[in-house]
């Protein structure tokens, strides 16, 4: 009973979070991408508490709070301070536009599913069947980065992406090794850090956040 | 022990470079002398590993298992070496060493002390980065440390900011992290298979754990982390489709900056391709990563000789060419054990050739101020030396002998006949034939003519042998000596290696 | 023969309910804006007065334009009859499973728009246009999201779906079902011209959907088409209702089961009302371009939904 309860709570936490990163493709403000990364990154955060209580892992405590301070207070605080210097851009029309935006992504979530078969049958896991869910938030994050314009929402669809990625290495193999993920999320915060940087000279020079702008360097 | 005399040079002299404000040119050659420690401890690995001798350094805590998470086994003593002398050359050729460029001319290229400090700080911090990348057998250290390698990089890409520099650097960057990225996803789930076959342990992603195991793992799971793995790194060594950010980024840095990127980081992703793709040949067979790698080559070779023939800037032109050398590479190490060491042996040629190239364009810069092909002519009469030894490096490049890269391609395509692959090579030599006759092309118009007077920088002294020319001489000299033979120390290192990677 | 007379009790009920749910929302909303809010009979009241006017009608109508208000109230009541609202198996299932109900509304939108074109005003053909951009993308959500939860229970006939959630009360919380509830809420605002997709109670005409469309009528037909669309609603809500939390649904047909049906269903049906009071009072309308993205979204959950049932099973 507790397993299957494990494995219904894991199910609709990953729901929840997909379901956040695919609102990213709905809505158009930036200050909505900040709130929703913050909102995902605080599901995630108790994902991972679920899964350390059900796992009985107390490192996942630990990898949690650094998560919770990186994504939930940090990177969020960052992001809100660059939109509101560069928020006062017309909202940009992204590559592929909303509806056809939101189809995609439902096709890309059944590729996840196509894709991550194989891990669902060789694991024996509880936790096995958000897995599909967590590939998909990759494979949206990556559509995030592609389609945008903005150079803000395409740093929000890279953290997206990692999100995902945490996700689906705590749901695999209930986390990996603790040093490797202190890693990650110190490369993940130095990547944004630079990310930052170049937002801003990227305003100073071009005078907007519009990567459509970046197209000098052709051949 | 030797890992500390490999790894700490660069970062003290990061902390110098960041110590000292303003920027002095004392921190650049402190930075550069350290480097040659880095590079004696490399040679030191080197012997270890040739005489039989494998050096882990691991921590145990209670709380920490970090057990032999360094190792420098024989395909890592050959990149510590590559990463190592191509960094002590970079940090000798570094702006900042010489007398300050001041020449209102010349404002693009004359640094200012603010500018010189971020470039040492970061490009020490790159190098110690590659080498843990290198020498770590935790493949998630190694994943970390080839990430932490991008943002690097990415924060002095645009040492001059201006519009295509920043265009240059987001591109690489947003990119680069997102290939990392997937590259990740690729180690979780090689992670995943193991964990769910022996349970999770602290050593599980050691790379020699993994490869112990690799015959009992899932086959299905590791031929998707494989997909995953090949993308993410090749984004990172520039295997097309993945590569669209390279000509951007080579073309906007500052050129030690680019040598680097283009011999030793290049060879770093190479490195973390080819220790997935051993665990993953040891539970597949080798056809499946061999399948793919053929077709990314070839993909590449095509992409890179098309582009080359329509180059206009001759910093984008050799980033095309690494691209193309990229793919033969790729096509050597799917050939098997035969193609293995033929593609090794192009590595450590074209680490030395590349180098070379782009050492030589950061002199022409400084003489000529267009990038174009086209506006930089008459290169042997400005500048002879550099004239000189940029023919020689472009046709070592293209495969003429006697450069090594000669004896390697020779040896790549005897291989590929060997496995039975005729159009395979027939089609990789038509490509290469058209990459040889369009580099002699740009080659012919930037070695003769005559420069107009807007065209170069005539307050800059003619060119004399300087200590500068007489360091480049030592990647000449390399590339001949392995192209007229192969000495057994460096025979015997590739045997071994290959041995690693192709059983 | 009680299964029979069960169904007709079924469908009166619906028929007598309708405007009491419509009465509850306004009121509700009335109250959460700080006004006293007519009475809940209020629209009973709205019938009686129609009934009893005259049809002025314009001279270019034809005769679909008469015809209408008939079927559009004809189809929306037979749907009554395939739906579980107190009780489950019923007597007409063999007729009718979920596509059934689906095109059966789908008719009376159809008719309506029909209707909205037929006296050649711009007002109509302008509400009947919007109405039918709406109705072609919620249709398929409609029926994507009852699908999601047909795929659980091996079945689209709408009583086995309610049977098989109440013998696994689980899955009543499975992704799948959370995201059709999602789906079906938001496709229920757009089918029955609530906020965010149309304002119910505009008079501004640029503005509306429905009532663009039916703005020609008076008499017994404006009254017939009302009825048919707060019958709308009531129907949506009991889908929601007891689709997705059946318990209180009567499965043997003692009268004691059935009181307990019909209270849970009122209850029901006033809990969804508040909610969709709150849910217009506090979301403003939104621009009619931007439609078709909420639409994309409630799609999308529909479609993920679909997904999570066939291959989480």
């Amino acid at each position: 009973m507790n397993d299957s309860l494990f494995s219904q709570l894991s199910t609709l936490g990953s729901s929840v979070i997909l379901l956040l990163g695919i609102t990213l493709l709905w809505r158009k403000s930036l200050h909505a991408y900040a709130s929703i990364f913050r909102w995902q990154s605080a599901a995630l955060t108790l994902m991972f508490v679920i899964i350390g209580y059900f796992a009985d892992d107390p490192e996942l405590y630990v990898v949690a709070a650094v998560l919770f301070i990186l994504k939930v207070l940090v990177l969020p605080r960052y992001l809100e301070r660059m939109e509101k210097r560069f928020g006062d851009q017309r909202e940009l029309q992204p590559y592929v536009n909303v509806v056809t935006s939101l189809m995609l992504s439902g096709l890309l979530v059944l590729l996840a599913y196509v894709i991550a078969r194989p891990l669902v049958l060789v694991s024996d896991l509880p936790t096995r069947g958000g897995l599909p869910l967590a590939m998909g938030l990759v494979f949206v994050g990556l559509f995030v980065v592609i389609t945008r314009k903005n150079a803000l929402a395409q740093i929000v669809g890279f953290l997206v992406m990692e999100n995902g990625i945490a996700l689906l290495a705590v749901l695999a193999t209930f986390g990996i090794p603790i040093i490797v993920e202190l890693g990650v999320f110190l490369d993940v915060l130095m990547g944004f850090l630079v990310m930052q940087v170049f937002v801003y000279h990227i305003h100073s020079t071009f005078e907007s956040i519009d990567v459509d702008q970046l197209n000098e360097l052709k051949h | 022990m030797t890992f500390f005399f490999l790894i700490l040079p660069p970062l003290l002299a990061a902390l110098i470079a960041s110590l000292v404000r303003p920027y002095r040119a004392l921190v650049g050659w402190i930075g550069a002398w350290l480097s040659l420690i880095s590079l004696g401890a490399a040679f030191g690995f080197v012997t270890q590993v040739i005489n039989g001798q494998t050096q882990t350094w691991g921590l145990k805590l209670e709380w920490l298992n970090l057990d032999e998470v360094l190792r420098a086994d024989s395909l890592s003593a050959l990149l510590m070496v590559c990463v190592t002398a191509v960094a002590t050359l970079a940090l000798f050729l570094s702006p900042g060493l010489g007398p300050p460029i001041q020449n209102p001319h010349w404002g693009e290229l004359a640094y200012r002390p603010n500018q010189l400090r971020r470039y040492h700080v970061f490009i020490n911090l790159f190098i110690a980065a590659m080498l843990l990348a290198v020498s770590a057998n935790n493949v998630g250290v190694m994943w970390i440390m080839i990430e932490a390698t991008t943002v690097f990089s990415a924060f002095i890409i645009p040492l001059k900011l201006n519009k295509a520099s920043i265009e240059a650097s987001w591109k690489y960057i947003i990119l680069c992290s997102v290939g990392i990225a997937l590259a990740f996803v690729g180690t979780v789930l090689g992670y995943f298979d193991f964990v769910s076959l022996s349970g999770r342990a602290g050593n599980a992603l050691n790379w020699t754990v993994l490869f112990a195991n690799a015959h009992s793992l899932h086959p299905e799971v590791v031929r998707l982390a494989f997909v995953f793995l090949l993308i993410g790194y090749g984004t990172k060594a520039g295997i097309a489709p993945m590569h669209t950010w390279k000509p951007d980024a080579y073309g906007e840095s500052p050129a030690p900056l680019t040598a680097l990127m283009a011999s030793s980081l290049f060879a770093v992703a190479m490195y973390a391709l080819l220790r997935w793709k051993a665990v993953a040949d040891a539970t597949l067979g080798s056809s499946y990563t061999n399948n793919l790698f053929m077709a990314l080559g070839l993909l590449s070779l095509l992409i890179a000789a098309l582009s080359v023939v329509l180059a206009t800037d001759y910093k984008r032109m050799f980033a095309y060419s690494s691209i193309e050398h990229t793919g033969l590479m790729c096509l050597g190490f799917a050939l098997g054990p035969l193609g293995t060491f033929a593609a090794l042996l192009h590595l450590v040629n074209h680490t030395a050739a590349k180098s070379l190239m782009f050492f030589l364009v950061d002199n022409i810069e400084h003489k000529y101020r267009s990038p174009l092909i086209e506006k930089t002519p008459g290169l042997l009469k400005t500048m002879p030396w550099t004239g000189a030894l940029f023919a020689f490096g472009l046709m070592t490049l293209i495969g003429l002998p006697p450069g090594g890269i000669f004896i390697a391609e020779f040896a790549l395509f005897r291989a590929g006949f060997a496995l039975k692959h005729p159009w395979l090579m027939g089609a990789a030599l038509v490509l290469l034939a058209v990459v040889f006759v369009s580099f002699i092309r740009h080659l012919n118009k930037m070695l003769y003519g005559t420069p107009s007077a807007e065209e170069i920088n005539t307050e800059r002294p003619t060119e004399r042998f300087s200590w500068r020319i007489a360091l480049l001489l030592i990647n000449v000299a390399m590339l001949i000596t392995l192209g007229l033979s192969l000495p057994a120390p460096l025979q015997t290192l590739l045997n071994q290696s290959v041995g690693i990677i192709s059983k | 023969m009680t299964g029979y007379l069960l169904e007709f009790s079924q469908a009166l009920l619906a028929l007598l309910l309708a405007p009491g749910l419509v009465g509850f929302v306004r009121w509700v909303k009335a109250r959460l804006q700080n006004r006293r809010g007519a009475p809940i009979r209020q629209p009973y009241f709205e019938l009686a007065k129609l009934f009893g006017k005259d049809v002025v009608m314009s001279n270019n109508a034809s005769w679909l334009f008469r015809f209408a208000p008939y079927i559009v109230f004809a189809s929306t009541l037979a749907v009554t009859f395939l739906v579980p609202l107190i009780a489950a198996p019923l007597p007409f299932d063999d007729i009718g499973d979920l596509l059934v109900v689906v095109y059966l509304l789908l008719l009376g939108t159809f008719f309506l728009a029909l209707a909205g074109l037929d006296p050649g005003t711009a007002f109509g053909g302008m509400g009947s246009s919007r109405e039918m951009t709406v109705a072609a993308i919620a249709e398929p959500t409609i029926a994507l999201s009852i699908f999601s939860l047909a795929l659980g229970a091996g079945s689209t006939n709408l009583s086995q779906i309610v049977t098989a959630t109440l013998t696994q009360p689980g899955s009543a919380l499975s992704p799948g079902h959370l995201l059709a509830f999602a789906a079906l809420f938001i496709v229920s605002l757009a089918e029955t011209g609530r906020l965010p997709v149309d304002n119910p109670s505009t008079h501004l005409e640029l503005t509306m959907i429905h009532e663009a469309m039916i703005l020609e009528y008076s008499g017994r037909y404006l009254a017939l088409i009302e009825w048919a669309s707060w019958l709308k609603l009531t129907i949506f809500f009991s889908l929601l209702a007891n689709l997705f939390i059946p318990w209180g649904l009567a499965l043997t047909f003692t009268p004691a089961a059935l009181a307990v049906a019909v209270v849970t269903l009122i209850l029901k049906l006033g809990i969804l009302g508040v909610v969709v009071a709150i849910v217009e009072t506090r979301i403003a309308k939104l621009r009619l371009f931007r439609v078709p993205e909420l639409l994309g979204m409630s799609f999308l959950l529909a479609l993920l939904g679909v997904t999570s049932s066939f291959l989480l099973k």
